[in-house]
């Protein structure tokens, strides 16, 4: 038992080396900067939106043999940076932190999050006072399931197509596209309920059903459970997504507020997902609560 | 007259069965197409053998072949062990992954997701993920994972599953029947008509046990309406 606990918690150690390594903050802080271009766009979400868009026009996407668009692959999304922060970010003070870190809100065109005052108040207090879910390993929600360290898989099969990640524990997404409707809203799921269709060749999800209990990042910043996230998936090259997520919650939000990040395809032959134990071999958590920190309680409302 | 009578129930049940096979969902490739949510419905998940009733746990007709577990002595010991302290030991009650076979018989529905390179198990169980890479060698030195690594190829129309680099902290129910990290699970899943998998598991493991084991259950696909998976985040609770 010892022999194989001591070889779990190294194997453990070696992957949180090599993610701190491959997502070391300053790396990941300078991304925009250090891959100023990708797939002939600027790499910042506010001029890659519109530059990917323009280019996806004229891609002529690779085929499922049911002829709708094949986005099958493992995609990686360096430039999210894991979503630290979804907003324009300083940078983390502490020793190692993230940052600093450009905006992927692309509308409004300031860069925030368009929150009601009180909400605004209440993101601020989260991060003084509570844990991010995701460091409890609780699942990521959407969209952060698609910014998240490391990788996800795209498989289409039949009447659905399945997303998978390799990081955050055990988290996957079954987007069903046979026009079924959705869940009764008395359902309120970690990862929502998640129907697709194709608009042209552009993969389109709505997520409702989501039980709000998450953070879009490590920042604090908080849907409730009323949020409705709308999705488009946008072949760029063979190799590059354009992913764009629109944010909908008016008990939390003055207006819709939208997203945007490449999404980067894994060419590497024979790539696997491999296994990330989270909980099971998680102690980070502990550090929070030392640190003075609570559960997240959740939106509460004024 | 006997005989003829005899030979035409033979051909009756042979004719039943090719028409049950060729009644089997196929993926493009020809390859039986697993795609689908399964369950069991049995009592595994408590006690792999035969069991009595208790408090919360229904009786049930165990799966081992036999009954019996080829327990060494001191492994034997160790389940008596486990049986007494299972209401804390048992990893599951932690929320841990649950592991490899019980993650197939867990009181939950799973989804199998299928291509022609992967087959992907997604388990409403705290969001466990399996992938089956078809194929494919294992990983080259030992890893000690909740799931194993998981190889398949396709024996005609059985897809065989090869799991091995499994960690030591995963017990086969919650009646303490447990596994070293030297677990081997061979499993068997064939479709007998379009709605069922005859699934079976050889186990083995050389300090555990003194011979291989086998379990066998059927897996029933889920036919209600816009069936999906929910969420059981078992350690959000």
């Amino acid at each position: 038992m010892s022999a194989s606990r001591s070889e779990h918690v190294l194997g453990l150690a070696v992957a949180i080396a090599a993610a701190v390594i491959v997502w070391s903050p300053q790396l990941a802080g300078q991304a925009s900067k250090n891959r100023p271009m990708i797939a002939g766009c600027p790499s910042v979400s506010a001029k890659f939106h519109p530059c990917a868009l323009e280019k996806a026009k004229t891609f002529t996407p690779p085929r499922m043999p049911d002829g709708t668009p094949n986005l099958q692959g493992i995609w990686d999304a360096p430039l999210a940076m894991g979503f630290q922060n979804i907003e324009d970010f300083p940078g983390d003070r502490s020793p190692g932190g993230f940052g600093p870190a450009v905006s992927v809100i692309v509308d409004p065109a300031d860069g925030r999050v368009p929150y009601f005052p009180w909400a605004r108040a209440q993101r601020d207090e989260n991060i003084k006072k509570y844990i991010d879910p995701y460091a409890q390993c609780l699942p990521t929600g959407v969209p952060r399931q698609m910014a998240n360290f490391r990788t996800r898989q795209i498989t289409q099969s039949g009447n659905l197509i399945s997303i998978v990640n390799e990081a955050g524990g055990h988290i996957y997404r079954v987007v069903y596209m046979d026009g079924r409707p959705h869940l009764s809203p008395a359902f309120k799921l970690w990862m929502g309920d998640s129907i697709g269709h194709w608009d042209g060749n552009t993969l389109v999800i709505e997520t409702t059903n989501l039980n709000g209990r998450w953070w879009y990042d490590s920042e604090g910043h908080f849907a409730s459970d009323a949020l409705k996230v709308t999705e488009r998936l946008t072949l760029v090259d063979n190799d590059t997504m354009h992913y764009q997520a629109t944010m909908e919650d008016p008990t939390v939000y003055t207006r819709p507020w939208t997203i945007v990040f490449p999404l980067e395809r894994i060419k590497e032959k024979g790539y696997e997902q491999m296994e990330e134990a989270c909980h099971e071999g998680d102690h980070d958590a502990a550090g929070f609560v030392l640190g003075g920190y609570q559960p997240y309680p959740g939106v509460r409302f004024p | 007259m006997t005989r003829t009578v005899f030979a035409l129930i033979a051909v009756a049940c042979l004719s039943r069965s090719a028409e049950a096979q060729s009644r089997i969902p196929r993926t493009g490739d020809g390859k039986p197409d697993l795609s689908g949510i399964w369950q069991v419905m049995n009592t595994a998940y408590w006690d792999i053998q035969d069991h009595n009733a208790q408090k919360g746990v229904p009786a049930g007709i165990g799966v081992v072949d036999g009954n019996e577990l080829p327990y060494t002595p001191e492994a034997l010991a160790k389940k008596k062990s486990n049986y007494d302290k299972r209401a804390t030991l048992d990893p599951e009650t932690r929320c841990y992954l649950p592991g490899v076979p019980r993650a197939t018989y867990l009181p939950f529905p799973f989804q199998i997701v299928q291509s022609s390179s992967q087959i992907t198990m997604l388990y409403e169980y705290a969001h466990t993920v399996r992938n089956v890479f078809m194929n494919t060698p294992h990983i080259e030195g030992q890893l000690y994972w909740w799931m194993g690594d998981s190889r398949g190829r396709w024996e005609g129309d059985t897809l065989v599953v090869d799991a091995t680099d499994f960690n030591d902290e995963t017990w086969f129910d919650r009646a303490g029947n447990f596994h070293s990290d030297g677990l081997h699970v061979i499993e068997r899943y064939t479709l007998t008509d379009a709605d069922h998998i005859a699934y079976e598991a050889t186990i083995e493991d050389a300090k555990v046990f003194t011979r291989p084991w086998k379990m066998s259950m059927i897996l029933n696909r889920h036919k209600e309406k816009n069936f999906r998976l929910l969420e059981y985040e078992c350690f959000s609770f």
